[in-house]
């Protein structure tokens, strides 16, 4: 496990990446990572067009940086969430080569977490729901296996797979600020829109009406993990490959516009 | 699911339409099916290279995003460009004829013999479900 730590939102999709390409052998235990944001960020969804998703000119004026992450979705912004990722792979227990059923598995670990914590949280059991404009940003949509408070989402998460390995990565969202999310999303002032995302997503602060750490709630998650799958998590940093493949793609992906910006449009090379 | 025999498999969940020495290669019923509704596609552009086992572009459908592996190697010559245009409703009626993805010149035909007939295929893709 690799314990919390706060990050630009550039190394953090960096080292989710790096995590993922070197998580090759069989045998190599899966990882849990838990972190932050230093700064108000969005990520973008791997398929996902920065200029029809995002107000791009809000986003620079305001100092918020736009990532595209390696996997698929939706638009995330964030600071008010803990983010997590797990890396391991498809057919090794107690994982699946099904992905809902790996979905199925971290979901549960996650629910028991939250609930130490104090937060009853639900998996969405059927279909995806959510309309209007604000479609393109993830928390206004539930997928089967995601995590709904009260009927409303808390947690949304993606995954990506590659020769046998899978990331999921995902966010417990700790604050809501629907004003912020609809002026990064080109819909500021949008009164119907900040009140679809009131219905349709809540915080951690709102279900426990109070503060809390988000040390103590990715302690809390882990912790979930040890109980629901019966481990014992190690803490650990990068080793020097992954720390090695995260200064590469930090420098040659995830810090350029090319990707961020256009992604695949700009052409390979990534 | 339909697992057309005069198509070559392999164990990437992909198919192989051969015609000399040209390729045709898209996703399996099976794999459109575990995907489920199927969202986006990049495939690597025309003239680029292809290796046996390494991508040939990502595929995103509502669960998961994953790699497309190629059952060959060589160079690709042309793409299905309507994949662009209206993924969402090829890829998941109809994987094996219009929901062609690349075609592909191969450098080697002895890499064929590493592919599967739809007779293993299907008992691979039994045991993998059963492994589950």
């Amino acid at each position: 496990m690799i314990p919390f730590k706060r990050f630009g939102p550039f190394e953090n999709m960096a080292i989710d990446e790096a995590l993922f390409r070197t998580h090759q052998k069989e045998g190599d235990p899966p990882v849990l990572r838990f972190y932050g944001w230093e700064r108000p960020s969005v990520s973008l969804g791997y398929f996902q067009d920065a200029e029809e998703e995002i107000d791009c000119a809000y986003c620079r004026g305001k100092g918020i940086n736009i990532v595209r992450r390696p996997t698929g979705g939706k638009a995330v912004l964030h600071g008010g969430d803990l983010a997590y990722s797990v890396i391991g792979r498809e057919n090794a227990p107690p994982f699946s080569s099904d992905v809902v059923e790996t979905y199925r598995i971290i979901s549960g670990c996650i629910i028991r977490g939250l609930a130490r914590s104090g937060i009853e949280v639900q998996i969405v059991e059927d279909g995806r729901g959510g309309s209007g404009s604000t479609e393109g940003f993830c928390f206004a949509t539930s997928y089967k296996n995601e995590l709904l408070a009260g009927g409303k989402k808390i947690c949304g998460s993606a995954q990506v797979r590659a020769r046998g390995v899978f990331l999921q990565h995902g966010s417990v969202l700790i604050d809501l600020d629907p004003l912020a999310v609809c002026a990064a999303i080109g819909k500021a002032g949008d009164a119907a829109r900040v009140r679809e995302i009131e219905a349709a997503v809540t915080s951690v602060r709102e279900v426990i009406e109070g503060d809390i750490n988000i040390g103590t709630l990715s302690r809390d998650i882990a912790a979930g993990f040890e109980e629901v799958l019966d481990i014992r998590l190690v803490e650990e940093g990068l080793s020097p490959e992954e720390e090695a493949l995260k200064d590469r793609l930090l420098e040659d992906k995830y810090m350029r516009d090319e990707w961020n910006m256009k992604g695949w449009r700009a052409g390979r090379g990534y | 699911m339909s697992f057309p025999d005069d198509l070559i498999y392999s164990s990437e969940h992909t198919w192989v339409r051969l015609d000399g020495d040209i390729a045709t290669v898209g996703i399996t019923d099976y794999a459109q099916d575990k995907l489920d509704e199927i969202l986006s596609v990049e495939l690597f552009p025309v003239d680029s290279s292809v290796e046996q086992g390494e991508p040939f572009g990502v595929i995103e459908s509502v669960k998961v995003m994953t790699e497309l592996i190629s059952p060959v190697s060589g160079d690709i010559i042309s793409i299905n460009e309507d994949l662009a245009d209206d993924v969402v409703g090829i890829l998941n009626s109809d994987s094996y004829d219009t929901g062609w993805m690349i075609a592909v010149e191969l450098r080697d035909l002895g890499e064929l013999d590493n592919l599967l007939d739809a007779e293993t295929y299907v008992d691979y893709i039994e045991a993998n479900e059963e492994a589950d």
